[in-house]
């Protein structure tokens, strides 16, 4: 094994040889090592042996290691790793071939990492080269078709940008896979087409930093096809540096994960799905438990004021209180028993369903209520008007949210209730506004739908509309937000 | 016999079967002299607010007991903001959250606050009330 030793030096100031102590008990005695000073390289006896004596002083020039002792084939890439580790710090792991005594090249593995000693400060850094046990087939080597078989196989294509002449190049293998032809030229003017709107900018910004900084990226993106087809791309890209360490272009690959981020993307869906069921599961064990628990105290309560009174007309009014409490508690039941149909019947008796006819069914059958409060609901289903849905799920949720927007109307204006459907995402989207008294979602949004919460001095105010709607939104699937401004509006999103 | 009565108690709940029946106790065991009732946070927190420029000590309470779940303005915000002004009465007020959660959640914050003397489960036992009111006399 042998070391190649960088240490980073203030290149004005020292022209002076630095002897470098290698702590012994981490790298073995047939190990040498190459200090690199003023871009010269020092030669340890043990890198010596191997390859021999270039020059009578251990001094040997870096542009003289990288241009005569790597071989030609892999100079480039070595030259682009080093800079990457020296500038940003980024490890690398690259096979390579180096000069040896007799004019023999011998392949080297060249690391920044040797068995996890890590020798490297800010000042000091280490390169390993260990001899390669197993020499790579040369048919794999030397035959362009291994690599044509495993960019084909991976979809995997490849990239250059070149700063210099201004030019970008893909190989045939990318253009396959954006679906351009053969003989497309690519341009980084013509760049903001390769990606949807949102990603071009993720893309200009790795693509900058890494010209500048020589950062190298690997990411996840969106790009479009010629056919404007959106599909999931891993893209990776590397600086390439010029011997005087100026980034002059980028490298990198482009790899179709289309297919995989879909499955990710659908495990990803399944498994917010779990997650917020789990969560309603929750919620409504401690709703169960918190709402019936008030009324048992309660009863438990008069059992205590019963047994100590004496008076037997107290008693007699106290029992009369015991209906009451029953009566809370048959509402209490009511409403869970309301909740828990919703988890238990997402299943059954989804059918199309119209817009306009459920909300003709709801202006009948809270007729009078719109006609005293004088509402004027304006809908407009021009967009989409039929969804597969619960058709008394849908009657419920609009009569929810119609009957809370005429019980928060404002008290200076006739109630107007907009209702309009239309497509975002490849989802419908119902939205409900009003023009009431609106609800301060800063104070108390966290609670605008959980059970019993009422938040406006309203006696008709009973805390489980919103509750119940969001149940049945979310049981199959759905969405619902609120948006408001005080004293103005209050806007239900459903996304279906 | 006790020698020195609560003057006045407040409570905070909107709950209205149980504000009768701890009225009830309270007038029959005479636990204190005077009781005042919220049926929020909000309710409360103004007739404090007001409390702060009319400096009558015998309207302010010598305990209060209040339930976390309300309308409006909940037990937490309540005690939040009335931990802010507690320090401006001549007089100490000494409060409890009497509710019907036993979620860890809620009993753990509420051990967090110096503000809170003691959290009491909802139902609430006769003797316990008694010796509260005792304590604060």
């Amino acid at each position: 094994m042998l070391c190649l030793h960088y240490k980073r030096i203030n290149i004005h100031l020292s022209n002076t040889m630095v002897q470098v102590s290698v702590p012994p008990n981490l790298i073995d005695s047939n190990i040498g090592y190459l200090e690199l000073k003023n871009n010269d390289i020092h030669c340890s006896k043990a890198f010596l042996s191997h390859i021999g004596k270039p020059t009578k002083n251990k001094k040997i020039s870096l542009d003289f290691f990288i241009k005569n002792l790597v071989h030609k084939d892999d100079s480039n890439q070595f030259r682009n790793n080093y800079y990457s580790y020296i500038k940003n710090n980024l490890p690398f792991r690259q096979s390579m071939l180096i000069l040896c005594k007799e004019g023999k090249y011998k392949e080297f593995v060249c690391t920044t990492n040797q068995n996890n000693v890590n020798l490297n400060t800010s000042k000091t850094k280490f390169l390993f080269f260990n001899i390669r046990k197993f020499k790579t087939n040369k048919r794999v080597k030397k035959h362009k078709f291994y690599y044509k078989e495993v960019a084909e196989m991976t979809s995997t294509g490849s990239w250059y940008v070149d700063f210099i002449k201004r030019k970008s190049y893909w190989d045939q293998q990318t253009r396959r896979i954006l679906e351009y032809p053969e003989d497309y030229k690519p341009s980084l003017r013509r760049a903001s087409s390769y990606y949807p709107k949102k990603d071009y900018e993720l893309a200009k910004k790795l693509f900058y930093k890494c010209a500048t900084n020589g950062e190298s990226f690997n990411t996840e993106i969106k790009m479009l096809t010629k056919n404007n087809r959106e599909f999931w791309v891993r893209a990776k890209g590397k600086p390439v540096f010029n011997d005087h360490k100026e980034i002059i272009g980028i490298r990198g690959i482009f790899q179709d994960i289309d297919e995989t981020k879909a499955r990710e993307l659908s495990l990803q869906r399944t498994s917010d799905i779990i997650a917020s069921q789990n969560k309603r599961l929750y919620n409504f064990a401690y709703i169960v438990s918190h709402n019936l628990r008030s009324h048992t105290s309660n009863l438990s309560l008069v059992m205590e004021l019963i047994n100590t009174t004496k008076s037997k007309e107290e008693k007699l009014e106290l029992i009369s209180s015991i209906e009451d409490i029953a009566s809370s508690l048959n509402d209490t039941i009511e409403h869970l028993n309301e909740v828990v149909t919703i988890q238990t019947s997402t299943n059954k008796n989804k059918s199309p369903v119209k817009f306009s006819e459920s909300l003709q069914h709801i202006k009948m059958s809270i007729g009078q209520i719109i006609a005293k409060s004088k509402t004027a609901i304006v809908s407009d289903f021009s967009i989409v008007d039929t969804i597969d849905y619960i058709p008394a799920y849908l009657e419920s949720i609009l009569l929810n949210l119609i009957t809370n927007a005429i019980k928060y109307k404002h008290p200076e204006r006739d109630p107007v209730i907009n209702i309009v459907s239309y497509i975002e995402n490849d989802k419908t989207v119902l939205e409900i506004t009003d023009n009431g008294i609106g609800i301060d979602l800063e104070k108390f949004g966290g609670k605008l739908f959980g059970m019993y919460n009422t938040f406006h001095y309203n006696k008709d105010a009973v805390g489980i509309g919103l509750f119940i709607t969001k149940n049945q939104i979310e049981a199959l699937n759905g969405q619902i937000n609120v948006f408001s401004e005080v004293e103005k509006f209050t806007t239900f999103k459903i996304t279906f | 016999m006790k020698n020195k009565l609560v003057e006045l108690a407040c409570i905070i709940d909107d709950d209205d079967i149980y504000i009768n029946l701890i009225k009830r106790i309270i007038e029959t065991r005479k636990l204190c002299e005077n009781l005042i009732v919220f049926k929020n946070g909000k309710q409360s927190l103004d007739y404090f607010e007001s409390l702060l420029q009319d400096t009558d000590e015998d309207k302010i309470p010598d305990i209060i007991l209040i339930d976390l779940n309300m309308p409006i303005m909940d037990g937490w915000e309540f005690i939040e903001q009335f931990t802010k002004i507690k320090n401006r009465f001549n007089k100490s007020i000494t409060l409890y959250i009497v509710s019907s959660s036993i979620n860890p959640i809620d009993i753990d914050r509420a051990k967090s606050l110096n503000t809170i003397k003691d959290y009491l489960v909802k139902p609430i036992v006769m003797n316990q009330l008694e010796s509260i009111f005792n304590e604060s006399a």
